[in-house]
């Protein structure tokens, strides 16, 4: 799903849907909302001022998927390859993750889908030797976020809380 | 006839490539940022079709497409979102609410329509690789199913009809369109016919049962609930699409449900969600609990909706087992508040690890006053359902229909 918009200079705020990412150059807020057992990474080289947020739905991609995006082990790749493009620099790019969450009994046990995207994105990123800065992952509430471009402040909206990370 | 499901994917990506085209285009005229929210290929009854069409005014653009793939499109706004895209494109033009639109506001309508169409037929051109005729654009302004191509409520009352719907919406404005392509029903079959030996194929008249089920099923939840409550309801959409598994989660609206959700395990597998938006499960709980309670519902609400779902969820297995003559085993039906894409997320999730699109069966539940409106979603496993529909015999369908007698 991608969103259509004016040029990125005009552009204050982008939603990003499900098995989607968005890219800003230019301090511009990303947003995903209904983050279940999906995991939202953020990601961003702040002396580039570049950032990044992708909204994965399963941990591994089979061979050669139609879209990237869809999974925490090449939707990370998608979205880096995007913000080198913008300028930002492997050496310096940062991580936060949110969301995983375990909503229900019958995917509580026997390998969650949550669980399993936030252990594949922590051993990708770790490849890739990207820190994760923090994280707000499992529970069992859906969360909404808005990460900020310009500070790398990523607010989250959670069974009727708000908490910033 | 038998549906390859891998060519009915191909369809469904070229859809989704189309709108993508249109919203783009969209974007550029008008300055208005959008986004494709769905796309999904339905199979309608006659009665689906007016379900879904009814009691809706839009304003819009048909045309007719031939060529490569021949039938109908038509791109249509709700009445509001098409007054606020002439407020952009021809500023002084008339669109107000109440307003008939003057000329100028016709023609604006209809040059952003045949703009948004000619993305839309274009990317399907190119994946044909032959050219599309387009007929010039007919401006439209209908209630309901009149804004659907001439003939098609006929053809889907002699036969199912397949609709690709794509829903764009505009990001921070209230603005809906959609794009709807109604293929000639000859042409699109023989384009997704599979051979007989072809294992990814499914039945075609048994996918039609299948859809008859899910309406028997919502009407039976509905039953339950009117039953409950004392509250007259009734089924208004009911209706069985074919969605890419990320976009699931998306036919929720962007808002808080209560409900229940519960796994169905055995043939045919998957899950069933029961939600109800918060206005409705005010309704639900003022109605079967004798005290007032406070707001936001607390505990004691959210038990009443628990107890609700419970109910519903057993009507709806009822009418599945009804038709498919075997007890269905499912896990206790569990309570949730939360985001509706949230609650859906971890069905795609757990689908998505073996199929690419899902068969998803969707219904509404309403009251004629609309303070109530629930959504149903079931969705089966693929693999299960291929197995549930070979084991079903086609001569239940009648069956089915003396049932529905003897149950309502």
């Amino acid at each position: 799903m991608k969103t259509y918009g004016g040029t990125s200079s005009s552009r204050t705020r982008e939603r990003v849907g499900i098995a989607d990412f968005a890219v800003t150059a230019d301090g511009a807020v990303l947003t995903t909302s209904g983050l279940g057992s999906c995991l939202g990474i953020g990601l961003r080289d702040g002396s580039a001022g570049v950032a990044g947020l992708v909204h994965v739905m399963l941990p591994t991609a089979p061979e050669d998927p139609p879209n990237a995006a869809k999974y925490a082990d090449t939707g990370i790749g998608a979205v880096l390859n995007a913000m080198y493009a913008e300028g930002a620099s492997s050496g310096r790019v940062r991580a936060k993750l949110v969301g995983g969450s375990a909503m229900f009994e019958f995917d509580s046990q026997d390998e969650p889908i949550g669980e399993r995207n936030v252990a594949v994105t922590r051993a990708t990123l770790d490849r890739l030797g990207i820190p994760v800065d923090a994280e707000d992952v499992g529970g069992d509430s859906g969360r909404s976020i808005r990460f900020h471009g310009d500070t790398g402040d990523l607010r989250i909206k959670s069974a009727g809380t708000e908490r910033r990370i | 006839m038998r549906v390859d499901i891998q060519s009915l994917g191909t369809y469904n990506r070229l859809a989704q490539e189309g709108a993508e085209h249109a919203a783009a285009s969209l974007t550029q005229m008008t300055g208005i940022e959008t986004y494709v929210d769905v796309t999904n290929v339905t199979l309608m009854s006659k009665r689906d079709v007016e379900d879904v069409f009814g009691g809706t005014a839009f304003v819009g653009v048909q045309i007719g497409v031939g060529g490569g793939l021949s039938g109908e499109t038509a791109l249509a706004f709700d009445r509001e979102s098409a007054a606020s895209i002439v407020d952009v494109l021809v500023p002084g033009a008339t669109a107000g609410d109440d307003d008939e639109f003057d000329d100028m506001a016709r023609s604006g309508i209809s040059e952003i329509g045949n703009i948004m169409m000619g993305g839309f037929v274009d990317g399907w051109a190119d994946y044909l690789s032959t050219n599309v005729d387009m007929t010039p654009p007919t401006y439209v302004e209908r209630d309901g199913t009149d804004v659907l191509p001439e003939g098609a409520l006929a053809r889907a009352k002699e036969e199912h009809v397949f609709v690709f719907e794509s829903q764009m919406t505009a990001v921070d404005e209230e603005i809906d369109a959609y794009i709807y392509m109604l293929p000639e029903y000859g042409t699109f079959a023989e384009m997704l016919e599979a051979s007989d030996d072809h294992d990814d194929a499914i039945p075609m008249d048994k996918l039609t049962v299948f859809d008859e089920m899910t309406r028997q099923g919502a009407e039976r939840a509905a039953e339950n609930v009117s039953s409950m409550t004392g509250i007259e309801t009734d089924v208004d959409v009911s209706r069985l699409s074919f969605v890419p598994i990320e976009d699931v989660p998306n036919t929720t609206r962007d808002e808080v449900y209560l409900g229940t959700v519960m796994e169905f395990k055995g043939t045919p597998g998957g899950y069933l969600a029961i939600l109800f938006d918060e206005p409705s499960a005010r309704t639900i709980v003022d109605a079967t609990v004798p005290m007032e309670l406070d707001e936001p519902l607390g505990d004691m609400g959210e038990s009443a909706i628990q107890e609700m779902g419970n109910i519903m969820t057993s009507g709806f297995i009822d009418g599945w087992a009804n038709v498919l003559q075997t007890s269905i085993d499912h896990t206790p039906p569990e309570l949730v508040h939360d985001l509706g894409t949230a609650i859906l997320s971890p069905i795609a999730g757990r689908l998505g690890q073996s199929q690419e699109y899902a068969f998803l069966m969707d219904s509404t539940v309403v009251t004629p006053e609309g303070a109530l409106n629930c959504e149903i979603y079931a969705i089966p496993d693929e693999q299960k359902l291929k197995e549930a529909l070979d084991a079903l015999l086609v001569e239940r369908s009648d069956q089915l229909e003396a049932n529905r007698e003897s149950l309502f």
